[in-house]
């Protein structure tokens, strides 16, 4: 057989929108207000982002509390040649940062080489000009 | 098999949008309610069975884990269901047998949907290479299957609209039902746009946010009104094959034939009955698959399906009230325990003691349905 085989175009899109509830929507809007929030849970631990129940026991967080804008690196999957879909047109890393006043760590784009980006390193968050209210709104952190 | 029984039911109030709530707060909130009721907390559940319909429509791929936290379910085993529209009957089906098979002892159900944060037509429409699209949506794929109905049962048009009444006036006697219309006349319904032929607007169930939970257990001493689930099915067959009869599909009297033989009962013996009846039509076909009237229109022209008849049909107002899809079946199995419980309200049957709870879904496909009494088996 040497047909080429049937083929045919497929474009998939995805269109939803979400409602955040009153947690996870003060996380957000935090965020265009230039404010990481975390959760307080019922033993004393800052969850961050804020989530609305406590993953350990199911039970309702309690008070926001306002973490970071810096950090430390806790790990790093480094990025030498970013894609174009890529938030930063630079070297940069995932990574898990733990911010001032979080027990959890916050998974976010840190800018720099492999050689610069180590565990341990302390970064800050640089915020966006215009902000609406996303994960974005913090461009990157940076050492 | 362990006799298994409801013994907590909880739901929101349903609604075209639930703005004030995320997915995970709208089914803590069914939960939470069904515990309080159970008089339990989530320390108390073994186990979480989760049901919704295709992960398209939300575009949350396993939504069982996204949810876990919410369901207290974090270390426990949870289960999702995936049946298309049945899934809520299904879920259900799939919570009582965790109880049954003596695995677990109280068991946490939960269903829903957010139809607001959902795209179903999108997600159902797909342009998929080389298969045929269902594009004209569920009433566009139903419209002519009801069409064959009425042609091969001689049916009157009224009937689909005597059903769209009555059905909205049950669920002006439940405050949870999504649609609120006590005042609505057969006239009203006969002057609503045609959408596909034979169904007109008002014959046509809602788009709904709402959830739904149930706690099922072997362990009833704690309740002074547990519904007992006396008889289970879950029946599917394929969307396309020579000779499928989509009017009356075999795969619907199985389920309801496989019920009836496990609660040892008769359709006769039934009080009421909540069918998966998303447009008006549905009802008169599903009496007659199921094997409840011999004539499906009949018996609703008689009025024996209202509330006061022979065997009232949705009581709560069903799915032609209230639409959030996954948990809509769901709604019809826990409504159906309600009534056998005593804890219907406004809606409740007199002295119901027997009653069945049934979904259907895909192209009418997929069946479950259970019977639940208020007598431990």
């Amino acid at each position: 057989m040497d047909q080429p085989a049937l083929t045919s175009r497929f474009t998939l899109a995805y269109a939803y929108k979400r409602s955040l509830g009153p947690v996870i929507g003060a996380f957000m809007t935090g965020l265009r207000d230039r404010r990481i929030l975390g959760a307080r849970t019922a033993d004393g631990r800052v969850i961050v982002p804020a989530r609305a129940y406590d993953p350990a026991s199911g039970e309702p967080t309690g008070d926001l509390v306002e973490v970071g804008p810096s950090g430390v690196i806790e790990t790093v999957s480094h990025v030498a040649q970013p894609s174009p879909t890529d938030p930063v047109q630079v070297p940069f890393a995932w990574a898990l940062i733990r911010l001032d006043g979080a027990d959890t760590s916050f998974l976010h784009v840190v800018e720099g080489s492999a050689e610069a980006l180590h565990r341990g390193l302390r970064v800050t968050a640089r915020w966006r000009a215009e902000r609406d209210g996303s994960l974005r709104d913090i461009e990157a952190f940076v050492p | 098999m362990i006799p298994t029984a409801v013994i907590g039911i909880g739901q929101t109030r349903h609604a075209a949008k639930r703005p004030d709530v995320s997915m995970p707060g709208l089914v803590r909130e069914a939960a939470l309610r069904a515990l309080e009721d159970a008089g339990l907390t989530f320390a108390d559940i073994d186990a979480v069975v989760l049901g919704k319909a295709p992960d398209m429509f939300e575009g949350v791929v396993q939504p069982e884990l996204f949810l876990a936290e919410a369901l207290g379910a974090v270390g426990k085993p949870m289960f999702r269901v995936h049946t298309a529209g049945s899934v809520g009957g299904s879920t259900a089906v799939v919570a009582a047998h965790h109880v049954s098979s003596g695995v677990h002892k109280r068991v946490l159900t939960v269903a829903y949907e957010k139809q607001s944060e959902s795209n179903a037509m999108w997600a159902l429409s797909q342009p998929f290479p080389f298969l045929p699209p269902v594009s004209a949506g569920a009433g566009g794929y139903f419209a002519p299957v009801i069409r064959a109905y009425i042609d091969r049962a001689k049916a009157p048009d009224h009937i689909g609209w005597q059903v769209a009444v009555k059905d909205r006036q049950h669920g002006a006697l439940n405050p949870c039902a999504h649609l609120q219309l006590p005042d609505i006349t057969l006239e009203q319904v006969k002057a609503s746009p045609l959408l596909w032929d034979p169904i007109r607007y008002l014959e046509t169930c809602p788009s709904s946010d709402g959830a739904v939970a149930m706690v099922l257990s072997s362990d009833a001493s704690t309740c002074r009104n547990p519904a007992w689930v006396l008889g289970t099915s879950v029946r599917s067959e394929p969307l396309l094959f020579a000779g499928r009869d989509e009017v009356n599909p075999r795969a619907g009297q199985l389920c309801g034939a496989d019920c009836y033989a496990e609660a040892g009962v008769t359709p006769d013996q039934l009080d009421c009955a909540e069918l998966y009846v998303p447009f008006s039509w549905y009802e008169p076909m599903w009496l007659e698959n199921l094997g409840l009237f011999e004539s499906g229109w009949r018996a609703v022209d008689a009025g024996h399906t209202k509330l006061g008849g022979r065997l009232p049909i949705n009581p709560s107002g069903g799915v032609m009230c209230s639409n959030p899809i996954g948990a809509s079946g769901m709604l019809r199995f826990a409504e159906a325990a309600r009534q056998v419980r005593g804890t219907a309200d406004a809606h409740q049957v007199d002295g119901a003691r027997l009653a069945m709870g049934h979904a259907y879904g895909g192209g009418s496909q997929f069946f479950a349905a259970w019977i639940v009494g208020s007598t431990r088996p």
